[in-house]
């Protein structure tokens, strides 16, 4: 009896700790790797999201399965690890594939025209917007004097005689 | 003209520039691709030999006109296109200023050598093996042609198969003025 608990409590020991003690020198990953690891699968998630898949509709080399955009998330990957900032990566492909390949376009050339002509329309449309409201609200003295006097004009002879017989 | 005003004006160039925009885009031709790499330097191809798997690098054939092709065996244009290739080879296989080599795009090397022997072949072929030559020079699929200068400057880029015109356009104005145009000794 006395033996089964001390076989028991031992088994016990092996399989709560043995795999540590076991194994610990057999896998040489520290956890500051890892950590590295994440951190590179957030920074080519964060890349390759912004990058377009060249030959798919509207997807990202993050999202699609296409052949090339596999190749591509390889290509940043490896750039990454190489020490490229997100920024240098992206320059790599629009010099590859132009403009296209990147999701958000540039800050450059006829792409500021994209990114400035709506608020350049904004405020073109609410200075016109704000003119005519200006003219809408604004009395009009002609128009004045002429409702007013349409309004001191007496009915006519057949309006008081429907007036009066509705009225009766 | 009277309530025209600055406003007024700058509204209709604004509506005009939107038409020409429009008009533009209706007429344009929505497949075409923005040249972003002609004119500028050739990225260095290095990639294994398809056949002997010797190691091949582009920068080694400087001072030649070199023609890329990148193509893969389960391309159907490139069927079309390949005995255009195996044409424009046989014109300048005796000028030692031009060299031209195929590229096996997302492929497979059996697959591609059984290609080669069903339709012929007489000249190079390497394998780009993770895409990186392929993503290098901005193909989007197969087939793309790039014809480099001596001066390794990359001078046209043709995307879809060489037949017909093109092929003629390609021999005519392309790589015959290349090889016309003086080389790095020179």
């Amino acid at each position: 009896m006395k033996k089964s608990a001390v076989f028991f409590f031992a088994t016990f020991l092996f399989l709560s700790f043995g795999e540590t003690f076991l194994f610990a020198q057999s896998d040489p990953v520290p956890p500051a790797l890892v950590m590295d690891d994440d951190e590179l699968q957030t920074q080519l998630k964060a890349v390759s999201k912004t990058l377009r898949c060249a030959v798919c509709q509207s997807e990202s080399v993050w999202e699609s399965n296409a052949t090339l955009a596999i190749q591509m998330r390889d290509i940043v990957r490896e750039r990454l690890l190489a020490g490229e900032t997100p920024d240098e990566i992206r320059a790599y492909f629009v010099s590859r594939y132009g403009d296209y390949i990147v999701f958000k376009p540039r800050f450059r050339g006829l792409n500021l025209l994209l990114w400035g002509g709506p608020f350049i329309l904004l405020v073109f449309g609410g200075v016109i917007l704000l003119r005519n409201l200006r003219n809408w609200t604004r009395p009009q003295p002609e128009t004045t004097q002429a409702s007013q006097q349409a309004l001191l004009e007496p009915i006519d002879e057949k309006q008081r005689r429907r007036l009066e017989q509705e009225l009766r | 003209m009277k309530g025209f005003s600055i406003w007024h004006a700058f509204l209709l160039i604004g509506l005009l520039g939107l038409v020409m925009l429009f008009y533009q885009g209706l007429w344009g031709d929505p497949t075409a691709l923005p040249p972003v790499i002609i004119e500028e330097a050739a990225a260095e191809v290095v990639a294994p030999d398809l056949y002997s798997g010797d190691e091949f690098r582009l920068s080694e054939h400087l001072g030649k006109v070199v023609v890329l092709n990148f193509w893969a065996s389960w391309c159907l244009e490139c069927k079309l296109e390949h005995k255009f290739l195996l044409a424009i080879q046989k014109r300048y296989e005796n000028r030692p200023d031009f060299v031209m080599y195929g590229v096996n795009y997302q492929d497979k090397p059996h697959l591609a050598k059984a290609y080669l022997e069903e339709y012929g072949n007489n000249f190079a072929h390497v394998v780009d093996m993770k895409g990186k030559i392929s993503i290098d020079y901005g193909v989007y699929g197969v087939p793309e042609t790039f014809v480099i200068d001596k001066k390794g400057i990359i001078r046209h880029k043709q995307i879809g198969p060489i037949l017909g015109d093109v092929y003629s356009n390609l021999l005519e104005n392309v790589i015959d003025p290349l090889l016309n145009e003086p080389g790095l000794t020179s």
